[in-house]
């Protein structure tokens, strides 16, 4: 193939993707849809349930403050401290419950699949930014919160090319 | 008094025909290194390459801690191409363990790992592009490296640093309908990999300015002891997912793409043809794989091996990667050295540069496959 061959091709190849329809995500007009509602883990058979790891959910009616998700971090990052909590359960003695430093947390979800008790899970929210470092140490009762997530596009292909839709 | 600097800091005189030039270490690429180059007019006469400013101490940290909370750690090398990073790691500990993986969690690995080879080759051919003026190049990979990401966030739940791979197989199943999208996106992204040949690997200028440059003959590329693509691209055929297959790779009809003329061009045409090859991979795994059963061994807390030691590779996007593992019977690890591509293609930096244009060395350099944060570990 000639010089000038190779280089219309090259620019021609160019102007067709003027037709190609436009990948970019919009974001944050846009937000990407995800499987699930977040990373789920479940003890009895030893898989975990797909999702995304994103910012955990304590449920207190089931957490026994048995410690194992701290133990469980702390060969990762360290970011989970056994807090008092004022609530009085039964399945709880000692009051104590997880909190989440996510100025540390690197979203492995090592702890979610420590907890025995279906107590932690991860949650599709990823917007946790703040100006504050002590504004990204979430207690449990931050924690117990369900967060709402936008989620309105997804990958769509045709003939036109690929597109957030 | 300027004998106590550090290499290259020094105002050494030569000659006055040489001068001294450093390339980093902030360097516009990824990670950071630095060449300790010397030229004559612009030619180089002599290169150093410096790596070392991304030391994070990875080999070491594995030592304190058991073979599960060594996996987030582990990965932080080549965050694009994490799962293929744990790979030789989980092989390894699960010999180590004694575990069997079930069939169905292998071929999960392999499409994971198939898919971060998208991920992490997409990333560096958008630099590769970056690298020569080419802005198209940049961004067509860099867009269409959201396909493949999209997929393997479905399927780990991260977009870089998956954590999915674990000694006995991965954290969690295929997501409901994954079958499908992933077919659909792959079809569709190899339809994208091949519009690169008209604007990119078949246009004359660039053909112009990579061919011929930092030519690494058949000979040069065994001695020095490179692997992946630059050896492939220097004429021999040598895959480690076709010449020691692990997990179902046997199973899998795995073509190698071997070009002969060794220079840049051809190197960084490997790559490339390694993801078409990549395609077909996927689309054999997904329609071989057993349809249900198990995907992770279920295994105690802090699992310990006996006295042994153990030595697993695979192929990544740059090349073999390699991880030795001493057991001591405790849960953490005696030793872990992780032996890896990218350290064995900056070898031949040196020997390549040399009588260079100084113009043509980012097309060598990046094309050698190099990833600074992985050879520094
Ligand atoms: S996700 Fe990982 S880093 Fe974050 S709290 Fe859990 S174990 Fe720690
Ligand atoms: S979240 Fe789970 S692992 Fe953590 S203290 Fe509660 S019950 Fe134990």
């Amino acid at each position: 193939m000639g010089t000038a061959t190779g280089i219309i091709r090259a620019l021609n190849s160019g102007i067709k993707h003027l037709a190609v329809k436009r990948f970019t995500l919009r974001y944050p007009e846009e937000k990407l849809k995800f499987v699930g509602d977040g990373y789920q883990f479940d003890p009895t058979t030893g898989v975990g349930i797909a999702g995304y790891k994103g910012r955990h959910m304590l449920f207190h009616d089931k957490c026994t403050g048995c410690q194992l998700c701290a133990i469980a971090c702390e060969g990762v990052a360290e970011a989970i401290a056994m807090v008092k909590v004022p609530e009085e359960w039964k399945h709880n003695k000692k009051s104590i419950m997880p909190q989440i430093d996510y100025g540390k947390c690197v979203f492995c979800g090592l702890c979610v699949d420590a907890c025995p008790f279906y107590a932690l899970y991860m949650t599709n929210d990823y917007e946790l930014s703040s100006f504050t470092k002590e504004a990204l140490i979430y207690t449990p009762s931050q924690l117990q919160v369900k967060p709402e997530v936008k989620q309105d596009v997804d990958i769509v292909i045709d003939d036109r090319g690929a597109t957030h839709g | 008094m300027t004998a106590r600097l550090p290499p290259g800091l020094q105002l050494e005189k030569v000659d006055d025909r040489i001068m001294t030039l450093n390339v980093g270490p902030q360097h516009p690429g990824s990670g950071h290194m630095r060449l300790i180059i010397q030229v004559d007019g612009d030619r180089i006469v002599s290169c150093d390459p410096d790596p070392g400013y991304v030391h994070r101490g990875e080999e070491k940290m594995a030592e304190y801690r058991n073979y599960i909370t060594n996996i987030p750690h582990l990965e932080r090398p080549v965050i694009h191409d994490s799962c293929n990073i744990l790979y030789p790691y989980c092989l390894g500990v699960e010999e180590l363990l004694g575990l069997e993986v079930s069939e169905r969690a292998k071929y999960v690995r392999v499409i994971a790992s198939e898919l971060n080879r998208f991920t992490y080759t997409l990333y560096w051919l958008a630099i590769y592009g970056i690298f020569l003026g080419h802005s198209t190049m940049f961004m067509w990979p860099a867009g269409d490296r959201e396909l493949a990401i999209d997929l393997l966030e479905k399927l780990t739940g991260a977009r870089v640093t998956h954590s999915y791979f674990v000694p006995g197989g991965v954290r969690n199943d295929l997501p409901a309908n994954f079958e499908d999208v992933c077919l659909r996106q792959i079809n569709y992204l190899e339809k994208r990999l091949k519009a690169y040949a008209d604007i990119f690997y078949d246009n004359p200028i660039l053909i112009a300015r990579t061919e011929k440059t930092g030519v690494l003959s058949r000979e040069d590329a065994i001695r020095l002891g490179t692997t992946g693509t630059v050896l492939r691209a220097s004429g021999v055929d040598y895959d480690v997912r076709t010449k020691e297959p692990y997990d179902v790779y046997d199973e899998l009809d795995v073509h190698t793409n071997v070009l002969k003329n060794g220079d840049s061009y051809d190197r960084s045409k490997t790559p490339w043809l390694d993801m078409l090859e990549s395609c077909n991979i996927i689309r054999q795994a997904l329609e071989k794989m057993p349809k249900s059963g198990s995907v992770r061994v279920k295994l105690k807390p802090n699992p310990k091996g006996g006295n042994d030691e153990v030595y697993k590779r695979v192929e990544s996007g740059r090349g073999s990667l390699g991880a030795y593992i001493v057991s001591r019977s405790k849960p953490e690890p005696y030793r872990v050295k992780l032996s890896v591509g990218s350290f064995r293609n900056l070898i031949c930096m040196p020997y390549l540069l040399k009588g260079e244009k100084l113009g043509n060395m980012p097309a060598v350099y990046w094309s050698l496959n190099y990833w600074p944060v992985e050879a520094d570990r």
